[in-house]
């Protein structure tokens, strides 16, 4: 069976597929409430959901069965000193290391689980960093939404902020560095960008097989990190790609020099360019990409996704999946050959992954 | 002792209490005692800070109220979701 936890405006969606049939709603969870990101944990199969609840506030939910009664989380919330107030959570991470978790809120704060994301701790060693007041939001809010882990060392991590930059430790979190040696923010003056705080990573992801391996779509630019996200390599000019600006990115698990990304036209006009829907794809490193785009929309199709809202499954032939503002969730199970659109009417799609 | 009064999706999260009653004498105290008494509403009528939400509104005797609002031991303090969405 092959399931997909689809975030949207109004809920969430679980849509599943047995073998050889097609995707169904299996579930609806959270109806009428914004449902920002799911996933779920494959080593403990638990399922996590951030709800922001339209008076009420921003919640983490988790369960054993989407089907059934969700529990609310113990966090992630600021401690009393913070003097904060987690305005959205953005992201939950799988960590390395029995029953880790990490998760990510705006406004811009790492939080970690120790007990399979029952309970969450802010991790004050990023939220102290002596910069953090100088830090200026995204149109997303100063949100930290990427969450890179390294397999097989608990105390390495990368993780991606709008507009902060990248954030790398070697300690589990208690002294961070930041990442950005490379990084071109064009859309600040060519005279303020060496002396900035503003590089807006848009999404950045891991390559498990090779960790010192990493990909970021940027606010303008697609790069490549070949030293764990302390150098950046233009990898998005020139190249292939109709326009270096947008939001999706996904990754082989299997092939570190395999990535995905789905372009927008620009900064100004965020749908997919000339109203076709196409995923472009790097085997090189970024050296060249190639369009994807059979079953795809390819006239009058202007859609926007957004940065939680593409995946990859861990399978082979890899699957594929991403949703769209407009409600329209495709598919490819064969790395992107082939797609097929597999549910047409949800609500305005937030995110999704595969379980 | 004062009352609390949830209704709708507030009051789902209560797991159906409609009516709670609490010791305090603001809607702060209340609402603190509240979140005691059920412990799913921390974090849902006032954040981490302790500030109101922005889209809930406390109602005492037909007018809405602030957190600072004194609350007698007759009092039902209402909490309400503010007619917000898209």
């Amino acid at each position: 069976m092959t399931e997909l936890l689809v975030g949207t405006k109004k809920g969430l969606v679980v849509l599943r597929r047995e073998r050889g049939g097609t995707f169904e709603v299996a579930a609806r969870a959270f109806p009428g409430e914004v449902v920002e990101f799911a996933i779920r944990d494959a080593r403990s199969g638990r399922y996590f959901a951030s709800v922001t609840n339209g008076q009420f506030g921003p919640h983490l939910f988790y369960c054993d069965d989407p089907t059934a009664k969700w529990q609310q989380a113990e966090g992630p919330a600021f401690p009393p000193g913070a003097n904060a107030a987690v305005e959205r959570i953005w992201v939950v991470e799988p960590g390395d290391g029995d029953g880790v978790l990490w998760c990510g809120v705006a406004p811009a704060a790492l939080f970690r689980s120790g007990d399979g994301g029952k309970s969450w701790t802010l991790v004050e060693g990023l939220w102290n960093v002596p910069s953090r007041p100088r830090w200026d939001p995204g149109a997303g809010g100063l949100c930290l939404h990427s969450i890179c882990p390294w397999p097989g060392d608990p105390k390495r991590l990368a993780v991606g902020i709008s507009s902060a930059g990248v954030w790398l430790t070697d300690d589990g979190g208690e002294t961070w560095r930041r990442g950005v040696k490379g990084l071109v923010p064009r859309y600040l003056p060519e005279e303020s960008r060496h002396d900035t705080h503003s590089h807006c990573v848009h999404n950045m992801k891991r390559a498990p097989r090779q960790p010192a391996t990493l990909y970021m779509q940027f606010h303008g630019g697609v790069y490549r990190s070949d030293d764990a996200g302390e150098t950046w390599i233009d990898i998005g000019s020139d190249r292939g790609l109709p326009s270096d600006f947008g939001f999706p990115l996904a990754i082989d698990p299997h092939d570190p020099d395999r990535a995905f990304v789905i372009p927008l036209t620009a900064d100004a006009d965020r749908v997919t360019p000339a109203g076709r829907v196409r995923v472009y794809e790097t085997r090189d490193r970024g050296a060249s990409w190639r369009a994807l785009e059979e079953g795809l929309p390819q006239s009058q199709a202007y859609l926007t996704i957004l940065r939680q809202a593409f995946c990859a499954d861990s399978g082979k032939p890899l699957g594929l999946y991403f949703g769209a503002q407009s409600g329209e969730v495709f598919g490819s199970a064969n790395g992107g050959r082939t797609w097929s659109t597999i549910a047409a009417r949800l609500p305005p799609v937030l995110s999704v992954r595969c379980a | 002792m004062p009352r609390v009064i949830l209704t709708g999706s507030i009051r789902q999260q209560a797991g159906g209490l409609g009516i709670v009653e609490v010791a305090g004498d603001t809607a702060a105290v209340a609402v603190r005692e509240l979140e005691e008494a059920c412990p799913a509403l921390r974090g849902w009528v006032v954040d981490e800070r302790g500030s109101l939400r922005r889209h809930v509104k406390l109602f005492l005797r037909g007018a809405a109220v602030a957190l600072d609002a004194p609350v007698g031991p007759n009092d039902e303090l209402h909490i309400v979701a503010a007619i917000s969405g898209g």
